[in-house]
């Protein structure tokens, strides 16, 4: 029998990813040397790997995933007076983007697999909605084939909220081959990471790309002119040249992350209500940003995964039209019932991609001990 | 012999060393996002302006982005600038939702105290004084001003780290002082970055908010706000180079001295001025001449190079059609736009390259 606390699963893995940084160094070496910190050549390499790899013909590098959400609406015209639907199901930052971009955000209540529910998205359809916001939450992607549909025949744009799901598919297809953009984080804790905050906006639209070079860039056409006011949010260039060592591991680590969601859904499955396993879409590749379980007593869970060296975390305890910040949208306790819910009872556990055999072993036992099924 | 306008191959190759150690202690920390390195760069930075507070974030464009939503200023609001800046001075005011309203500068390139009066309307909420080339902007009467009308100052020293007038730092002479960090400015990341400096408790708190989406704490967020930090890797890079700034400004101070001894008394050629009480820090070096184009094809043909900041005046950028202006309304800045010239006067300068630049343009004069 293990002796409890001897093991400990870190929620963030960038001690053990970047263990031997002398590859990355020595990338970094050659860089510096050239000076080519701004728009520079190896950013330019890495938007087309990144392109390639998302099999769409343009990728634009912006200071971060908000960014790409911010100048994604503002390339498709969406601002003041303009309602754009998403899910409270999400990080903040889906929503402070929208609200960046001078629009109102509408809510529609999630789903099983915490992403947004289609059903439920003509309801919120106004005269004013200028765009629906799906977000790949968690790294499952939402039901975008049902999404797309309802966009196309109210002929209003489509947006990805992809930060968490590089590589996700359905059916074989990627995400961020249906909106019109799709917005990308490269945080340090995504599947596909930097070392700072940056963010990628894929498209298959030759003039939006155009027009968000122009947003990241202060609007500048060339050096003197300029054509817009665009403010200024570059991916450094610094920052492709370790995005370009990391894009070739993308398929490892995913595969990585699948494999670990396995060994769990598999592991809990028995669990009847303690531990609810939410369903997984056939035909979905979900990639696992996050593994997020559904659990009764909850915070006792965590406190007790916690004392045990397990870093479990919750994303997140507050739906995003429960916080202050939301208060003006006029929204209240039982306007989304699945994510007011889910808010209760979710619980993230570490799954990330250098987890041994005998750490995802120790979360498994660790997490049945608890509900006495160990 | 070349003289390349900027030269950033020549400014890292000395510091390679200390910035790859600096960005290997970051990857040690595991501390990617607002950790250790850019609450001792902003500590730092604050000491060096002589200001309480300092907040870093994504580039200089965000720090007057963020200043201005920090201060509650929005759509319906006016701010008063000037119009010969980079455009990001005036983008940041639309990008807010609030109008730039420009006024005209003096010959020393910073708006014009005595012009601002006229400018003022019920909707002014601030004045953005740009610190242009490096040269405070004549903060005393714009302070009265300011005073006078319950208005905000608001500073744009992106060009002018280090400045001094009448004995105190640009960054502190305002309510908020907006820095960029970007790789041509003297205080240099290795990409984007920004700092925004302030003595105000309630502002320094608000921008602390706006800058990491609103969030109080890991799951509370009270106001909207996107994302514009300060990366990490980058606070650590500015810490290295901040040890040397006071030699690189003291070398381009050296510089600008050196060409406006041995490039005066050349009829048709102006040289830039400063007042004794003002401390220009020369982020730019910029002469004046009627036969601009033909001198800088000159010094190009003589492997010199140089630059124009700016050729268009933003009132007369395309993306200001909607702002009503039109040519004329701002003669100043519009007769200076078709003279001026930017010399090389990077830290990294040789005096071989410094002799090499005075005649190539003594040449040009002369003949």
């Amino acid at each position: 029998m293990r002796q409890p606390g001897r093991i400990s699963v870190p929620f963030s893995y960038l001690d053990r990813q970047f263990a031997d940084l002398d590859p990355y160094i020595d990338d970094l070496r050659d860089f510096v040397r050239t000076g080519d910190f701004t728009l520079g050549r190896p950013l330019v390499e890495f938007e087309r790997r990144f392109a390639d790899l998302c099999r769409a013909p343009h990728a634009i590098g912006v200071g971060s995933g908000t960014d790409a959400i911010i100048l994604s609406l503002k390339a498709l015209g969406i601002g003041p007076g303009d309602e754009v639907i998403t899910t409270p199901t999400t990080f903040i930052a889906t929503v402070g983007a929208i609200v960046m971009a001078g629009a109102r955000p509408v809510f529609v209540d999630s789903e099983e697999g915490f992403v947004i529910d289609p059903s439920l998205i003509e309801a919120a359809i106004t005269p004013r909605t200028r765009a629906i916001l799906p977000v790949h939450y968690t790294g499952n992607a939402a039901d975008m084939p049902a999404i797309a549909d309802i966009a196309q025949s109210h002929g209003i744009h489509l947006i990805e909220d992809a930060c968490q799901a590089i590589g996700a598919s359905i059916d074989g297809r990627p995400v961020g081959s249906w909106g019109d953009t799709a917005c990308f984080s490269l945080h340090p804790l995504k599947n596909l990471n930097v070392w700072g905050d940056g963010g990628l906006i894929i498209t298959h639209d030759a003039d939006l790309a155009d027009r968000l070079r122009l947003l990241r860039n202060h609007g500048l056409r060339n050096r003197d002119e300029v054509v817009l006011f665009g403010g200024n949010s570059r991916l450094d260039t610094l920052q492709a040249v370790i995005g370009n060592r990391l894009i070739r591991e993308v398929d490892f680590i995913t595969g990585r992350r699948i494999a670990i969601a396995r060994r769990f859904d598999s592991a809990f499955a028995d669990m009847g209500n303690y531990v609810r396993v939410p369903a997984r879409r056939p035909g979905v590749k979900h990639v696992f940003h996050l593994y997020v379980l559904r659990v009764s007593r909850r915070d006792a869970l965590l406190e007790y995964l916690l004392e045990r060296g397990i870093e479990a975390k919750i994303h997140y305890p507050i739906p995003v039209h429960l916080q202050e910040a939301a208060r003006s949208l006029g929204y209240s306790e039982g306007s989304f019932p699945v994510s007011e819910r889910d808010s209760r009872t979710i619980l993230t556990l570490p799954a990330h991609q250098h987890l041994s055999d005998e750490e995802l072993d120790h979360v498994i036992d660790t997490v049945r001990s608890f509900y006495g099924k160990g | 012999m070349k003289v390349p306008y900027v030269d950033l191959i020549t400014q890292h190759a000395p510091l390679k060393k200390e910035i790859l150690d600096a960005i290997s202690g970051v990857l040690d920390s595991g501390q990617l996002i607002l950790g250790e390195q850019v609450r001792r760069f902003e500590e730092e930075f604050a000491n060096l302006c002589g200001c309480k507070y300092a907040v870093g974030v994504n580039s200089g464009t965000d720090a007057l982005v963020l200043s201005l939503r920090a201060l509650g200023i929005g759509p319906g609001d006016e701010v008063i600038t000037a119009p010969n800046s980079f455009v990001a001075t005036a983008s940041a005011i639309a990008l807010v939702g609030a109008r730039p309203v420009f006024v005209d500068v003096r010959p020393d390139m910073n708006i014009d105290p005595d012009q601002v009066e006229h400018a003022i309307t019920p909707r002014t909420r601030a004045l953005l004084p740009v610190h242009l080339t490096g040269k405070p902007a004549d903060m005393h009467p714009l302070s009265q001003i300011a005073n006078r009308h319950d208005l905000t100052i608001v500073e744009d020293a992106a060009q002018a780290v280090f400045a001094g007038y009448h004995g105190r730092r640009v960054g502190s002479l305002g309510t908020a002082g907006c820095f960029s960090l970007h790789p041509l400015k003297t205080l240099n990341a290795c990409g984007d970055g920004g700092v925004v400096t302030t003595s105000d408790e309630i502002l320094y708190q608000r921008l602390l908010l706006l800058r990491n989406l609103g969030l109080q704490t890991r799951d509370n967020c009270v106001v909207w706000s996107g994302n514009s930090r300060l990366d990490e890797i980058q606070a650590a890079i500015l810490l290295v180079k901040l040890k040397y700034l006071l030699d690189w400004t003291r070398r381009r101070q050296a510089n600008a001295a050196y060409y406006s001894e041995y490039l005066s008394g050349i009829p048709g050629l102006t040289l830039p001025i400063h007042d004794s009480r003002e401390e220009p820090v020369f982020h730019t070096f910029i002469i004046r001449t009627g036969r601009r184009d033909d001198l800088r094809d000159h010094l190009a043909r003589n492997g010199v190079g140089s630059a124009v900041h700016y050729p268009i005046p933003i009132h007369l950028q395309d993306v200001a059609r909607e702002l009503g202006y039109k040519a004329g309304d701002f003669p100043e800045a519009e007769r200076q736009a078709s003279r001026i010239l930017s010399l090389p006067v990077h830290h990294s300068l040789r005096q071989d390259q410094l002799e090499h630049v005075v005649s190539v343009i003594r040449e040009f004069f002369d003949s």
